[in-house]
């Protein structure tokens, strides 16, 4: 008995062990270069940061204070704010840390939700070929459309707000994820374990599932990564246009929009929200570059 | 080709948008005083009682005919507002191109002749944070420190661009799209000159004693072209963008800021004037990109 299950058992240990390897060597690759693993570090604190808003905010960040206008960086009227008051009176940090849990809230769950379609399309584009053309084509048309004026397109027929910008920046995530998945799969749909698995009689259900989706799932997350900067870029900007996330909401973009009116005699109001968005989406830009080196060297183009 | 179901889309939200414009055109037609048999009849005039498609049908007709109706607010035709503000825009994306464009290209051989050097490090974490930054924030410091300083106007067109008021007006909007252009056309330069100077021919070239820089520029750098040509034809659906922000902050008067504008005070026929022209405006440019393309590279005519 034991004789038997020894060997099978060491050889699942050999596989978790190969897998663990494999993980650690993307990681390690990513470690050894040192401007991934400083934007790495840097969002790992600032996704933190924007978790632990309303625990970490020394302020509440939409309550007002007149005489505390426009308070620059260290100004002596306000002290406790250590990056200045808005127009309103605002705690600056306080307003960045809750804007930043916008911004990247908005990003994530576009992502999420039109890379999950995409990686859904994709998916099928591989396994079922009589699909293949048909979706692929679609996918074309969406990439080569400028995703702005999907915004404009949505704001316009659904009313500005934050639930079209989502919308909005959910569709502009799917083609590249999907064409993503497409590649990704099509190399697992050759592998002997697919024949193996229909040979077994398992459903297509089964199949896309439990191997293809689960062998795909760490390419199309490193490219949720590289479309998370895109996403949170373009929500940004809509934002500013006024056709996303509206004042008082604390949204970066929204933020920088609302603090233009001042640029001449409070520059901070604008400026800082500004450069938390370039921060944010340069740590996702320089992350997911190496994370894509690292996975497949022959992805890149 | 593909052109085509894209244009299909845009005309289908482009009616979608006139659907939701929560005044009844019968009534408005009708006048005050008109009872409810005289709207309806009114309204079946107007075809309003036709199934959807029907309607979408006469939508198409208009829309082939130049008709995309007036204005909510200033009660112009649509089409007569878009004329306007075409030419400000297609101005201001050229004078974006001609500066960006060859800035792009020079960064990007400078970066792959030089490769692996500070040089080729500097000029890639300078193409990284191009595609990093926000457009506003790169034309907010342009307006606090080169508008602020009184050094160069910063609200409105003075003009067209070939007057020196004009000129001058253009300077910063055209800075502010190009500056987030630059980055990707450096970056695919480069990228696709490292691939060509691998290339057969142009070790023979260099057998044939050429100098390295004729060799980059006459031998290498024109096959090299054909990738960055797509990209720069891809990203102008990318600056159409950029230029709605960009027209936005410095009150540009152009077709992108109209489109915000109609949007945010909800002129649904400008709105939908508006993202048409944009549209089409966007195929129109691939169209012409497709045609530079097979010029630059004969084997693609022929096929």
């Amino acid at each position: 008995m034991t004789d038997t299950a020894l060997p099978l058992q060491s050889q699942a240990d050999q596989r978790a062990i190969a897998a663990i390897r494999r993980k650690n060597a993307v990681w390690r690759r990513i470690l050894r270069d040192p401007p991934a693993a400083i934007a790495a570090l840097f969002l790992v604190v600032l996704v933190g940061a924007a978790i632990l808003a309303p625990w970490i905010a020394p302020f509440d960040p939409y309550a007002s204070n007149m005489r505390l206008r426009l308070c620059p960086i260290g100004g002596a009227r306000c002290p406790d704010f250590l990056l200045g008051a808005d127009n309103q009176g605002r705690d600056m940090l306080s307003r960045i840390l809750f804007g930043l849990r916008a911004t990247l809230g908005i990003g994530i769950i576009a992502v999420v939700v039109g890379g999950g379609l995409g990686a859904l399309i994709g998916l099928s584009a591989a396994y079922f070929r009589r699909l293949d053309q048909p979706l692929m084509r679609l996918v074309d048309v969406l990439l080569s459309f400028p995703s702005i004026l999907f915004g404009l397109a949505i704001a316009a027929v659904m009313g500005t707000g934050l639930f079209s910008l989502v919308v909005a920046l959910s569709i502009a995530s799917v083609p590249s994820i999907a064409r993503i998945a497409r590649g990704a799969a099509q190399s697992i749909m050759q592998q002997e374990y697919m024949e193996a698995g229909r040979a077994v009689g398992l459903g297509d259900g089964a199949l896309i599932w439990r191997y293809l989706a689960l062998n795909c799932w760490p390419t199309i997350l490193i490219y949720m990564t590289l479309q998370l900067g895109q996403a949170i870029l373009l929500g940004a900007a809509l934002s500013f246009l006024g056709l996303g996330a509206q004042p008082p909401t604390a949204e970066l973009g929204s933020m920088a929009a609302d603090g233009r009116k001042f640029l001449s005699i409070a520059p901070h109001v604008s400026t800082l929200p500004c450069a938390a968005i370039f921060l944010v989406v340069l740590a996702f830009n320089v992350l997911g570059d190496a994370l894509r080196d690292a996975l497949d060297p022959k992805l890149r183009q | 080709m593909i052109s085509f179901p894209v244009l299909l889309g845009v005309l289908l939200i482009g009616f979608l948008l006139l659907q939701v414009v929560p005044t009844d055109p019968a009534t408005v037609v009708a006048g005050p005083t008109a009872t409810k048999a005289e709207i309806d009849a009114i309204r079946n005039d107007l075809g309003l009682n036709e199934p959807l498609w029907v309607q979408f049908g006469g939508y198409l007709g208009r829309v082939f005919q130049l008709d995309l109706g007036r204005s909510m607010i200033s009660n112009r035709a649509v089409v007569d507002e878009i004329a306007l503000t075409l030419w400000p825009t297609i101005e201001l994306m050229l004078a974006c191109l001609i500066w960006a464009v060859p800035l792009g290209i020079t960064l990007g051989t400078l970066a792959a002749r030089r490769r692996g050097t500070a040089i080729d490090r500097a000029i890639m974490a300078f193409s990284v944070m191009g595609v990093s930054v926000p457009i506003f924030w790169v034309g907010l410091l342009l307006i606090q420190y080169v508008g602020g300083a009184g050094l160069l106007p910063f609200q409105g067109r003075n003009g067209p661009i070939w007057t020196a008021d004009g000129f001058m007006s253009i300077i910063l909007p055209s800075l502010t799209l190009g500056s987030v252009f630059v980055g990707p056309v450096a970056r695919m330069t480069r990228t696709s000159l490292l691939e060509t100077l691998g290339a057969d021919y142009v070790r023979t070239a260099r057998a044939k004693g050429a100098s390295d820089w004729r060799v980059t520029i006459r031998h290498a750098l024109r096959n090299a072209m054909i990738p960055v040509v797509t990209l720069v034809g891809l990203q102008i659906g990318f600056l159409l963008g950029g230029s709605i922000v960009t027209e936005t902050m410095f009150a540009w008067p152009g077709v992108g800021r109209m489109a915000v504008g109609a949007i945010t005070s909800s002129d649904f026929p400008l709105a939908q004037g508006a993202i048409l022209i944009l549209a089409v405006g966007f195929m129109a440019i691939n169209l012409l990109v497709d045609v530079l393309y097979a010029y630059l590279d004969p084997r693609i005519a022929r096929g």
